[in-house]
């Protein structure tokens, strides 16, 4: 049996992190094993602080938006999923730049929240319909260009489809359905501030062969591709 | 802030012409007639030089006061100070004529009162009046003094009655011209909201007929079956047929705003009758949508009312911008396939049943 992922949850509502424990408990597989609760970072801060994988990050904790703290979390090593009650499409891009794994909504958590944590766990994209939401409206001068197929993807995607259905309706395999609307994400993860979750997101796409190199060039600038580079070569860090 | 009517500026156009005729008649009596006058007698005053300094002082307060009138901005103070400029260089030139003379070779009288007309036309008539009447009174004042008989009086009376009657007339007939204009303006400007008001009632009036005769078709004759009690409230077929007709009657309620929001508003108000049926309707919205006219608004939400009321638990409505327009759609457990609107009013509907799922979209291009 693979390891287990250690996870730990900050958020303020005690019943909301009550209901995430027991999506984790009732996983068929028992992948995911909970090991810190809180109702703040202070505790995630610091020396002695516990060794967890995946962080699920409440966005609003004690009425603030936390989002500038997701880049502090991502450096000191935790992958961050945000799991908020908040839908907007700015918020969502702006949690992902931070450098924030995947975003799930409140609505969607007992069908998402445990997948997106395993997916964040090994550094590979998950795309909640919330997530393809904010990409779809994204207007930023920044924001990185999409096919026709992995806009039409993420299309059917966020209308509700599952992603067998979605791929009935383009004629392709559920299997590159996966594949276009994490290649979308992966370049969403080459744009935007640098962060090492980024980074080893955008080089498990490349290894797992989700994306090429040359498909990424485009959007980011020569300094921060050769900045880049040397993280690149060592994923899964 | 109130828009511009056209009456008021064609009325507006009007108006600025009359000042501009006003304007040059003024300027053209003074260097033609009063200037001919005072050229023609140089040798009979006392000081040429004097008679020309006045002439110059009221060409500055004629010029002075026709940009003022020509910008609208010449207040009851200025203009009153131009006129009484005028009215002095006027008396001062009367005065410093050679006695005996004076109404033969007086050129001023006529250009300050001209000066009057420019200066005071828009305003109160009897301004006017007593302007002109001050300055007859002062040349008559400055004749008395060089000494004054029947022939001076009868020549002082003749060139009243021909200057003074001349000005007159003018400042008339302006007033006049600007009621006339006023009177077509004020016309025009009823007539236009008349027309406007018209064409609004008959905007309500459409689209109330138009409500009307969707009820006709399908609400009326299920309420008739109901309250002659040939129908059977028992019957699903019934239910499914009333839920329809809820729907309708609260989307044509939902109609009647015409907002940036208004297809989601009118989902919405699809949706209602679906969510008291305990279905969960989720509506969510990517991106800012463009406005889609009434008739494919009502295409969409003809799509909406079937797939809704065909839902079982739960339903999920999105609206999505797409090059050229906007894409609706549902995913609805509905079981079964649903009947769908035909593709109409630039709208193409397009679906895919998986299993008890139903995935359709009603896409809707401007182009």
């Amino acid at each position: 049996m693979e390891q287990q992922v250690t996870v730990a949850i900050i958020e303020d509502h005690p019943v909301v992190t009550e209901g995430v424990a027991s999506w984790i408990r009732s996983d068929p597989g028992r992948r995911v094993r909970l090991v810190h609760t809180a109702r703040d970072l202070t505790g995630l801060r610091g020396e002695s602080r516990p060794s967890a994988d995946v962080v699920i990050l409440d966005l609003e904790l004690s009425g603030e938006l936390v989002t500038a703290q997701i880049p502090g979390l991502v450096a000191t090593g935790y992958r961050v999923v945000a799991f908020s009650g908040h839908s907007d499409p700015a918020i969502v891009m702006e949690t992902l730049d931070s450098g924030a794994h995947a975003y799930v909504s409140k609505e969607e958590g007992s069908e998402h929240l445990v997948e997106a944590v395993l997916a964040a766990a090994g550094d590979r994209p998950y795309v909640t319909r919330s997530q393809a939401r904010a990409m779809l409206a994204d207007q930023r001068p920044g924001r990185p260009e999409l096919s026709q197929q992995e806009l039409q993807a993420l299309l059917l995607w966020f209308q509700g489809m599952s992603k067998a259905s979605v791929g009935r309706r383009m004629s392709i395999s559920e299997n590159t359905v996966r594949q276009y609307i994490s290649r979308a994400r992966a370049k969403y993860a080459a744009t935007g501030r640098t962060a090492p979750s980024k980074d080893a997101l955008l080089a498990r796409a490349i290894e797992d062969g989700v994306i090429k190199p040359g498909e990424i060039m485009p959007y980011t600038s020569f300094a921060r591709a050769a900045a880049n580079r040397p993280s690149l070569g060592t994923p899964g860090q | 802030m109130t828009a511009v009517q056209p009456a008021t500026v064609m009325s507006g156009r009007y108006q600025r012409a009359f000042t501009i005729a006003v304007v040059f008649l003024v300027a053209g009596w003074h260097l033609g007639g009063a200037g001919g006058q005072l050229l023609h007698n140089r040798a009979d005053y006392g000081s040429f030089a004097f008679q020309c300094a006045m002439w110059l002082v009221m060409a500055v307060a004629i010029a002075v006061g026709s940009v003022l009138v020509l910008r609208g901005s010449l207040d009851w103070r200025l203009a009153w100070a131009l006129a009484v400029v005028a009215l002095v260089a006027s008396t001062a030139s009367a005065a410093a004529s050679p006695a005996g003379q004076m109404l033969a070779v007086n050129w001023a009288w006529g250009s300050a009162g001209w000066t009057g007309v420019l200066l005071l036309h828009r305003r109160r008539f009897a301004e006017l009046a007593w302007f002109l009447a001050v300055e007859a009174a002062a040349t008559l004042g400055v004749q008395a003094w060089d000494g004054l008989d029947r022939i001076d009086l009868a020549g002082f009376l003749a060139l009243l009655a021909w200057s003074t009657g001349a000005q007159i007339a003018v400042a008339g007939a302006v007033k006049a011209l600007d009621a006339a204009a006023d009177r077509a303006g004020t016309a025009a400007r009823s007539e236009d909201a008349t027309r406007e008001r018209a064409a609004t009632a008959e905007i309500i009036r459409a689209a109330r007929h138009a409500r009307w005769l969707a009820l006709q078709e399908s609400t009326v004759p299920l309420v008739a079956e109901l309250a002659s009690g040939t129908a059977d409230p028992g019957d699903p077929q019934l239910r499914v047929r009333c839920a329809v007709q809820a729907a309708r009657l609260r989307r044509l309620m939902a109609e009647g705003d015409e907002l940036p929001g208004s297809l989601v508003h009118e989902l919405h108000a699809s949706a209602d009758v679906a969510e008291l049926r305990g279905v969960a309707v989720e509506i969510e919205t990517a991106g800012t949508l463009p406005q889609v006219p009434a008739p494919a608004r009502r295409v969409i939400t003809d799509a909406a009312i079937a797939i809704l009321t065909a839902a079982r638990s739960q339903a999920r409505i999105t609206l999505a911008t797409v090059t050229a327009g906007i894409a609706v759609s549902f995913v609805a457990d509905t079981g079964s396939v649903v009947l769908l609107p035909a593709a109409d009013q630039g709208v193409a509907i397009e679906h895919q049943q998986d299993g008890s799922m139903l995935w359709a979209e009603a896409r809707w291009n401007n182009r």
